[in-house]
């Protein structure tokens, strides 16, 4: 066993590299792991595998190995004018997203691009984002970059940059990181004179500490605190009361009180809480605002871009093709679509006859047989011949740019809840204005109106639920931090509240709780053949691509078949193969194997559960109640409801049908994979969309998860009950620690002194409490 | 205690010299990519110009 040079794959027969080293101490998985090492060193980059050996990997994914591709549809003039731009200097700028970048070295190799290729003048690598910033020599062909990146083996995604978009967003974040900078020197500083100022300084000293912590105030509560005012504002015109609302108007007071006391010489104020206040909040929702666009991002990039390559035929004559990108596609034109392809437009087959699997599109685990004039659908894969197709309609007018736009529309439509948090907002408000009215006339009776006014005001701005407004975005954070670490990736902090509160569970089966591809499930070997049964196998199915023919193949793998002299060998498409193997007779057919045309063995196919289905199934059934939705067959349906021992199935739906049902049930959590399932994706109250999902099911769900198997969803539905369950606990806490600044309040014993205690211990209680989290959350994917 | 008239004022000068620099790197773009000088740092540079490939 050997650990491949370039990948660290663990091999058992390893091909090695003569070139560099003929002593062969260098093993590899396989010829392109090979080609990338023998490149990086022709290249003199060597150095790679030292950075490599001495740097930690980030991320647990092997380099995609380069399989030569010619990327000459990125050379495209109108594919160039609109995902490349030019900067003033005349370089082209470029930005491609890399698969498989995945430790320190690749970024060590990325950034030497410019001294591999001259015309390449500033490669920049963001690693978060696996996205490469280039500057190219207009002159330079993309394609031949991008065979470049192929070759190393990162494949190569060029995405649409927009000089204007980035500087938009690196403004937004610009001014995110100086309002918490701003507010972090100010609450800072703020902090050495009121504890000065509590310490006892008197007469001028205090006047001027006083007069300190007002003009550092200023910016924290005017720039720095800006949001906070806008978004209360903008929910108060949509008539809700969100958070900000409170914090808000005791933002509001606290500023207002403080500088009416500088001008009157009252050396008095809150300053030093509500700074500190501002910065915690702004710093809290920046974490939560970093990690969900990081869920968001990934969906953005990493399975977007898959069947980019068309090959369209350029004149009437059907023999040459160009590459083009599959977005430039027209009605009529004529396009070549290879074995394995996903089909990218509708169109009726001019030539060819193949299967396709159209368990994505509609849910059918059964492969298609489509001939000569046959209809095929954007979004099918094509299996086992090449065709040639004209397409009849791209873009939103084929079947699955309808469902496209059906799932923009679910997005709207999607059942909304009211946060906790709002709800709690709403009462929370409620409650301080009147206990300040209350405390407001209470007063009047004793005191001046002066003092009363101020007595009411203390109490909105001690009340100001910050420990509250910390603690949901820091626990959430946490959680979503946890969920993505473990491959579940979380769009929005709101599907965790949801996520508890569902009862009803749709699954979908094909692909979801099957792999979604057929596997041989037994070989009743009835009389042993000559050759070894596994030789046979392979030699004579290697060429084809029928599905039964892969799947065989795949199975007869495991038992480490070779290669043998192999004649005349004969595949009928939608019959068998046939061929002589060290001169016997051999055929597949029917899922029967002959020899000299005597029957040796059978064999039979269906699409898997997953290993993890079954006992899963059997835990979820606890707890929720289980519904299995399919767009395949009846009996197939069933037949697996049975197995992992769910009864209420539906068959048969088309991806609107299963919408319905879905959100014609209360509190529902819709698993799938499929275009077929986008949909209702989209419109249950959360959707989850498993690994191998399409790129549109992504799009449509809440929440993807990136590892195989349904296991994830499990832990995930624990994560949601357990953080919601620290949620309330933080909420409980935090008012606890406002009903006593409402208790000194009243009893007169406030002063910015009590304040300054009680805001940050409610803060630091909540933040212990969320760090802590609960005993189930510990010990989640562990 | 006079002494604070005048560090009182140089406390203040220090902040705002800080704030300023902050505010600088940040419109410069210091901090606009947080994940990748990380990593980046750790790379030996050997070769500081363009001709210089390490063999």
């Amino acid at each position: 066993m050997h650990a491949c040079t370039h990948c660290h794959e663990s091999v058992e027969r390893a091909v090695y590299d003569e070139i560099i080293d003929p002593n062969l101490s260098t093993p590899f998985c396989c010829q392109g792991c090979l080609t990338v090492y023998q490149i990086l060193h022709q290249k003199g980059f060597g150095e790679y595998y030292q950075i490599k050996e001495s740097a930690g990997v980030l991320r647990k994914r092997a380099p995609v190995s380069g399989q030569p591709e010619r990327f000459q549809f990125l050379d495209d003039q109108i594919f160039l004018d609109e995902y490349t731009e030019l900067d003033t200097e005349g370089l082209r700028v470029v930005e491609i997203y890399l698969e498989g970048i995945h430790c320190l070295a690749c970024l060590w190799l990325i950034e030497r691009m410019p001294l591999m290729e001259p015309q390449i003048f500033n490669s920049k690598l963001d690693i978060e984002r696996s996205v490469v910033l280039l500057k190219l020599a207009p002159q330079l062909k993309l394609s031949e970059v991008a065979s470049l990146f192929n070759n190393l083996g990162y494949k190569p995604h060029v995405i649409k940059s927009s000089e204007d978009q980035r500087r938009l967003k690196n403004q937004e974040e610009r001014r995110e990181l100086l309002r918490i900078g701003i507010a972090a020197a100010g609450a800072s500083n703020i902090m050495i004179y009121a504890v000065s100022l509590y310490a006892g300084a008197s007469d001028l000293y205090a006047q001027v500490f006083n007069t300190l912590t007002v003009l550092f105030a200023i910016p924290v509560m005017t720039y720095s605190a800006w949001g906070f005012y806008q978004s209360a504002w903008n929910s108060l015109k949509n008539k809700v009361i969100s958070i900000d609302v409170p914090i808000a108007l005791a933002l509001i007071m606290g500023f207002l009180m403080g500088c009416y006391n500088l001008f009157t010489g009252v050396t008095e104020n809150y300053f030093d809480s509500l700074t500190a206040l501002v910065f915690l909040l702004l710093l809290s929702r920046y974490f939560l605002k970093k990690i969900q666009e990081r869920s968001l991002r990934v969906q953005d990039l990493d399975f977007f871009h898959h069947h980019e390559s068309v090959l369209k035929a350029v004149d009437s004559s059907l023999e040459n093709f160009q590459e083009v990108h599959a977005k430039y596609l027209k009605p009529q034109d004529i396009i070549k679509v290879k074995p394995q392809q996903f089909i990218p437009a509708d169109g009726i087959i001019l030539k060819g006859r193949t299967h396709t699997n159209n368990s994505l599109l509609t849910g059918e685990s059964r492969l298609v047989s489509a001939d000569h004039g046959d209809e095929v659908f954007s979004g099918t894969q094509n299996l086992s011949s090449e065709i040639l197709l004209k397409v009849l309609k791209v873009g939103g007018e084929t079947r699955l740019g309808e469902i496209l736009k059906s799932v923009a529309g679910g997005w709207s439509q999607k059942s909304q809840i009211l946060h906790v948090t709002q709800t709690v907002s709403q009462y929370f408000i409620l409650v301080v204005l009147a206990l300040s009215l209350i405390l407001f006339v209470i007063n009047l009776q004793e005191l001046s109106l002066a003092a009363s006014l101020e007595r009411a005001l203390t109490l909105l701005i001690v009340t100001c639920p910050c420990a509250l407004a910390l603690a949901i975005p820091l626990t959430f954070t946490r959680s979503l931090g946890l969920a993505s670490k473990n491959g579940v990736f979380i769009k929005s902090d709101a599907a965790i509240e949801k996520l508890m509160k569902v009862k009803n569970i749709f699954i979908d089966k094909t692909g979801t709780l099957t792999f979604g591809r057929i596997q041989i499930t037994e070989l009743n070997i009835l009389k042993e053949p000559l050759l070894p049964m596994a030789d046979v196998i392979l030699n004579l199915e290697n060429q084809s691509q029928h599905p039964v023919a892969r799947a065989l193949i795949d199975y007869a793998k495991a038992l480490k078949p070779q290669i043998r002299r192999t004649e005349e060998l004969l595949e009928t498409i939608g019959q068998g193969v046939s061929a002589k193997i060290e001169g016997i007779k051999y055929e597949i057919k029917n899922y029967q194997v002959f020899e000299h045309d005597i029957l040796v063995a059978t064999f039979k196919v269906k699409d898997l559960l997953r290993p993890d289905s079954f006992d899963l199934i059997q835990r979820l059934k606890r707890n929720y109640s289980l519904h299995l939705l399919s767009g395949d067959q009846k009996e197939i349906v069933e037949k697996t409801g049975q197995e992992v021992g769910i009864s209420s199935t539906f068959s048969q739906q088309s991806p609107e049908s299963k919408s319905r049902i879905v959100t014609e049930t209360s509190h529902s959590l819709m698993i799938g994979d499929g275009a077929n399932d986008a949909i209702a994706l989209s419109r249950a109250d959360i959707g989850i969309a498993v690994h191998g999902s399409m790129a549109l099911s992504l799009k449509a769900a809440d929440v993807y998860v990136v590892t195989p198997g349904l296991g994830p969803i499990e832990n995930l539905l624990i994560l949601s009950q357990e953080t919601m369950r620290i949620i309330y606990r933080n909420i409980a806490l935090s008012l606890t620690y406002n009903s006593l600044s409402v208790i000194a309040v009243f009893s007169g014993h406030i002063t910015p002194l009590v304040a300054a205690v009680i805001m940050p211990l409610s803060s630091l209680t909540v933040l212990v409490s969320t760090l802590i989290g609960t005993k189930q959350l510990r010990s989640l994917w562990k | 205690m006079e002494i604070i008239l005048l560090l009182l004022p140089l406390a203040i000068l220090l902040a705002l010299f800080f704030i300023g620099v902050f505010i600088w790197s940040t419109l410069r773009g210091q901090y606009d990519d947080l994940n990748t000088p990380q990593y980046r740092m750790l790379i030996d540079d050997k070769d500081c110009s363009k001709k210089g490939i390490d063999p």
